[in-house]
């Protein structure tokens, strides 16, 4: 055993222990009544080291832990030394400072601390986004990620130290007479990070081109850390009064455009990148229904809204690291993220088969799963939102309508990835020629899997711990609830055991009847080929059609002609809209300018002279002007 | 009770389908098949045996299955007039509604299994236009929540009649349409398949598990033919006998107007179908603007 | 009688999307002849208290010339011409729909705005006049061929009929049927420009029209 082996399980032993102990914590202040607290006797930039752990903390804390463990063990298996030696090292020294950081950004409770953590996480991540920095669009995807990052941090330090300068301290709490203004600039900054519409443009290359334990970590719990910022400073500052409604168009028009760009996709991790930024979306639409309710007189059903809004945080995390490791097991089996390429992978890969399956029914939403309860949560806070007749709150309307549509959508996207990936044949020879992973990539997908089983048939255990987070977040919605779960939880168990009965006597039936097999039938065709089969843009047709406008798509169409015709091209791209259309046009723009500007720029200094005397010329009159009365 | 239950959705969900089909016969001058047809063919087909494809695994044969059982739980949870639901609390509507997205990921996912060119285009199909009519029936039961105050089923589907009542009517039966799979989003008996949605998802099935499919659409059409009638006639302010009559007559006139809609309409171009289910989803809307400025002060 | 009242004018509102939606010229005139059937019986249920044998006749004549003879006329019009289909009008029928809609919603949330009589608070008048007119622009705006311009202009009508009946107390009765009057006379004579522009162009599309425009 090499010294490089010996150092990759102790680093992983480490990982595993400390996220151990992150995740006690989180679960002792969820389960108990105190947070915890401490401040250390040293100074950091001239501010005393302050950590809180509480309630809202401690809900987004879990994630980190299950998920950063999860990942250090897939990563043994997925990224080992052998594979890839310098990067291997590189990427499990970085992954333990990531999961560092972003339990130091969920404790830090000074504002200074705060952006120093805030920005360490966010340089961890890029370093994990580009371990193969071999390749021109890894290198391509870590830069948007870090500029967009950066944006974000500018509006936050903006926010920080407007804070600091109203509430005249860095420490932060609750505060009450600072410009409710400031709430829009902690929704920019956090939101770059969190990644919701039109804040998304960093998101897909990046998730799709890092490796995909990085991807899951990323998707599943960084960019977690920018909602964590929202929830967390919309419930100490006071906020604008029509914060509630913002928040929840963001994220219905999230929802929405995020599932629809993700059903036109070809490359599954893109496709994967696409359905966060919907998840997030979901997320928003309850915490904006919750900032609804607690502007307008603290209303019973913000509580429910906040609750199935947290515990979508914890549900997003489990699922789609769970569909990302399933997606890093084909890309390992195969060498492909196209799934036009592939195809009939559950019969080589039946364990990765089934546990994608598990993950695209709990994203879609469906019962007995995970997906379905935070999302119950939250349609039973717009629905008794909607109930109440309040004029405020009709927002809560066409949200839960766009939830509906957005739910449908990501059904169909995810029915198209598992059936193109998974299903039929397969279309191409390496998907031919793919084989199962090792148990080293299966063990973290079955945890998770487990976990979303779990929480989906036993609701009423997390119940406890999202209600005292929620409670953390309003402590006018602190006292103990009844938990909401009490007959939807065995509804569900007694789903899925039915389901399984059903299932087990139907296929007993059949093979008692019969079973023979045979080719499938194709309408009679001589010689049926796995290339009849639909692609993924096929599949996608119809809803990018309606979307047409929305994408913005580019289609190269060059019909057959004649009666012997040549070879014909039907080729489609769809762009990241907002950055393609909008973003760099106004970049290329902004450089157009300094371009012209540069003329300015032409090394003789006699000219620099002049501009000096012209400039305090100009500094003079402008003083002698004002100066007159 | 819960016999009685099980019995009238499980046992009288096939005759549906043969009304419907007595109906067109009737309309286009034959005599058509006898009313009771459809459970000759489940239990037809219960005996025979299956044809797997090479391509596809056991999950072909155990999907049908699951649906079905989405199925019967969605109807379980459905209030049958006075007998009320078999199971209620707050919420249940929710889940009612993602039971039939269940059965409809099991469907579709099944169909993929073959790897045939008409599994993939049906699949296309229903799940694509699954996305606006999950929207008209969210807004239809947005509309009856905000009519009634309450976000239960037994309580939501006995509203007093309003302006909104036909609305939210003529939107439901667009909605009841398009998801069994009626003319005139999808023709129930062509045999091209280039025109098939949910035909073209069952395709490749045979013996226990298509009887098993047959059954669960036909228990679909009735969830959906007694979520209509409850949520337009007033069931609540009846005397128990007379509500269950007026439940089983408004089964049966929902039955004859799909027939009848099966025989005067055509089946839309696939372009015109979006068209119709916005349509449906702003008459929804509108019964739910009726139902929000009725109260809101 | 608002009940039933709101009742009626939802169904009204229905058919203005209905109108929206539908591609085909019977389709069309038989949803404007529901609407004006509709329409023609609500001053029967405004007055429902007095009877008055003059609003009952009022209501028959309106509920017979906008329920049967217009559209008899648009249809004979319609065979004359020998058309049946809508071309590819200039707001497509997804959008002409959605706008309707939005402008529907958009009613409904001015109307709650308004400083109206307190009896007529709780009902869909106001929302139902606004969204009737709005729909009528869009058929006239959005239609290539004639005859759906009248249509748009007879729920155009309807719409204005709507908003008068908030006035129904002041405007003697007279008035109204006026402009039952005027609105027959109205068709009749676009009737016959029809049938001019038909034999004139061989075709009922109205950009055709531009030609005269030396």
């Amino acid at each position: 055993m090499g010294t490089s082996a010996r150092s990759a399980r102790a680093s992983f032993a480490f990982t595993l222990a400390g996220t151990l102990v992150g995740l006690l914590a989180a679960l002792g202040v969820l389960l108990g009544p105190d947070d915890w607290e401490w401040t250390g006797g040293f100074l950091v930039g001239g501010e005393r080291v302050h950590l809180r752990l509480d309630g809202v903390g401690a809900i987004f804390l879990v994630p980190v832990c299950v998920i950063g463990g999860a990942g250090a063990a897939y990563a043994r298996a997925y990224w080992p030394d052998s594979d890839s030696p310098g990067s291997a090292a590189r990427g499990r020294a970085w992954w333990n400072a990531l999961i560092l950081c972003m339990g130091l950004v969920l404790t830090i409770s000074n504002g200074l601390h705060f952006l120093i953590a805030w920005e360490a996480f966010a340089l961890c991540g890029y370093f994990l986004i580009t371990l193969d920095n071999r390749r021109p669009e890894v290198r391509k995807a870590g830069w948007l990620y870090l500029a967009s990052s950066h944006a974000g941090t500018l509006a936050l330090m903006a926010f920080f130290t407007l804070l600091a300068a109203h509430a005249g301290t860095w420490e932060l709490g609750p505060v009450r007479d600072v410009p409710p203004a400031l709430f829009w600039l902690a929704l920019f900054g956090f939101g770059m990070k969190a990644g919701f519409f039109p804040c998304h443009i960093w998101l897909p290359s990046a998730h799709a081109n890092a490796p995909s334990h990085v991807s899951a970590v990323m998707s599943g719990v960084a960019i977690k850390m920018g909602v964590y910022g929202i929830v967390r400073f919309g419930g100490w500052l006071p906020v604008p009064a029509e914060a509630g409604q913002v928040v929840i168009g963001l994220g219905a028009a999230s929802a929405v455009l995020g599932i629809a760009f993700a059903m036109a996709q070809n490359d599954l991790k893109r496709l994967l990148a696409y359905c966060s930024v919907e998840n997030i979306g979901v997320i928003l639409i309850g915490l904006g229904a919750a900032l609804m309710a607690r502007t307008h007189g603290n209303a019973a059903w913000g509580q429910l809204a906040i609750a199935g809004a947290l515990l979508h945080v914890w549900n997003h995390a489990l699922f789609k690291s769970l569909l990302f490791f399933g997606a890093g097991s084909v890309l390992h089996a195969t060498g492909t993220r196209e799934m036009s390429r592939l195809g009939g992978l559950g019969q080589t890969m039946p364990w990765t088969a089934g546990f994608f399956a598990l993950g695209a029914a709990a994203v879609s939403g469906l019962p007995p799963l995970n997906g379905f309860v935070g999302e119950w949560l939250i349609y039973l806070g717009l629905f008794d939102a909607a109930t109440t007749r309040a004029g405020f709150a009709w927002a809560v309307l066409p949200a839960a309508i766009l939830l509906a549509s957005a739910g449908a959508l990501a059904l169909a996207a995810f029915i198209k990835a598992g059936g193109m990936i998974f299903l039929g044949a397969p279309r191409t020879k390496p998907a031919a020629q793919a084989h199962e992973c090792g148990a080293g990539m299966l063990a973290p997908m079955g945890v998770l899997a487990a976990a979303c089983a779990v929480i989906g048939l036993a609701p009423g255990l997390v119940w406890p711990a999202i209600a005292r987070a929620a409670g953390s977040w309003n402590p006018a919605w602190a006292h103990a609830e009844k938990s909401p779960f009490a007959t939807l939880g065995p509804a569900q168990a007694a789903l899925a055991a039915l389901a399984a009965a059903a299932g087990f006597l139907l296929w007993k039936k059949s093979r008692a009847n019969g079973l023979r097999r045979g080719l499938t039938w194709d309408c009679g065709y001589r010689s049926p080929a796995p290339r009849m089969q639909y692609t993924s843009g096929s599949f996608a047709g119809i809803v990018a059609g309606w979307f047409f406008r929305a994408f913005g798509s580019e289609r190269k169409f060059r019909r057959p002609h004649g009666p012997f015709p040549e070879g014909s091209i039907l080729l489609e791209r769809i762009p990241e809209t907002v950055l393609e259309r909008l973003v760099e046009p106004a970049g290329a723009a902004i450089t157009r300018l300094s371009h012209a500007a540069l003329s300015l720029q032409h090394g003789r200094l006699q000219s620099y002279i002049l501009y000096l005397v012209v400039g305090l010329a100009a500094l003079g009159a402008f003083v002698f002007l004002e100066a007159k009365p | 009770m819960m016999i009685v239950r099980i019995f009238l959705w499980v046992a009288l969900a096939p005759l549906l389908p043969g009304l419907i089909n007595k109906v067109k016969a009737w309309v286009a001058g034959r005599r058509g098949p006898p009313v009771l047809q459809l459970y000759y063919d489940l239990i037809r087909l219960w005996q025979k045996g299956v044809v797997l494809s090479t391509l596809a695994s056991p999950a072909f044969v155990v999907a049908p299955a699951v649906a079905w059982v989405a199925l019967a739980c969605a109807a379980f949870l459905v209030p049958l007039g006075p007998a009320g639901a078999g199971l209620s609390f707050r919420g249940d509507v929710l889940l009612m509604v993602y039971l039939l997205a269940l059965a409809r990921f099991c469907t579709a996912w099944a169909a993929m299994e073959t790897g045939s060119a008409f599994g993939g285009m049906g699949a296309a199909r229903e799940v694509s236009y699954a996305v606006l009519s999950e929207a008209a029936l969210f807004a239809a039961m947005l509309s009856l929540a905000v009519q009634t105050g309450s976000v239960s089923l037994v309580a939501m589907l006995s509203p007093t009649p309003g302006a909104g009542t036909l609305l939210l009517a003529a939107g439901l039966f667009i909605v009841l349409l398009a998801e069994n799979c009626r003319v005139p989003f999808d023709d129930p008996n062509t045999h091209l398949e280039l025109t098939m949605i949910h035909e073209a998802m069952a395709l490749d099935h045979s013996g226990p598990p298509l009887a098993v499919i047959l059954h669960g659409a036909s228990m679909k059409l009735l969830l959906f033919a007694v979520l209509l009638t409850a949520a337009v006639l007033p069931l609540g302010s009846l005397s128990p006998l007379a509500a269950a009559s007026a439940l089983a007559g408004g089964v049966l006139l929902v039955t004859i107007g799909v027939g009848l809609a099966e025989s005067f309409l055509a089946r839309f171009a696939f372009r015109h179908v979006p068209l119709l289910l916005t349509m449906g989803i702003l008459l929804c809307l509108f019964s739910l603007l009726v139902a929000w400025k009725g109260g809101a002060a | 009688m608002i009940p039933a009242l709101n009742l009626l004018i939802g169904l009204a509102m229905g058919l203005n999307l209905v109108a929206l939606g539908s591609s085909r010229l019977p389709s069309l005139i038989r949803t404007v002849s529901t609407q004006g059937i509709a329409l023609g019986l609500m001053p029967i249920l405004l007055e429902g208290n007095h009877w008055d044998w003059r609003i009952f006749l009022i209501a028959m004549a309106t509920v017979a010339g906008k329920g049967f003879v217009i559209p008899g006329l648009l249809r004979r019009a319609m065979r004359a011409a020998n058309i049946e289909r809508e071309v590819e009008p200039f707001i497509g029928l997804m959008p002409s729909l959605l706008l309707g809609a939005g402008g529907t919603i958009a009613a409904v949330a001015l109307a709650s705005a308004l400083p109206l009589l307190p009896e007529h608070a709780g009902s869909l008048l106001v929302p139902g006049a606004l969204a009737s007119v709005l729909t009528g622009f869009i058929l006239l705006i959005g239609r290539a061929k004639a005859i759906s311009q009248v249509c748009g202009y007879l729920i155009l009508e309807n719409g204005i009929y709507l908003f008068g009946l908030l006035l129904i107390k002041a405007t003697p009765l007279l008035v109204e049927a006026g402009v039952l009057l005027d609105l027959t006379v109205g068709v009749f004579v676009l009737g016959i420009i029809i049938d001019r522009i038909q034999r004139a162009f061989d075709s009922l599309d109205t950009r055709k029209l531009t030609t005269l425009h030396e």
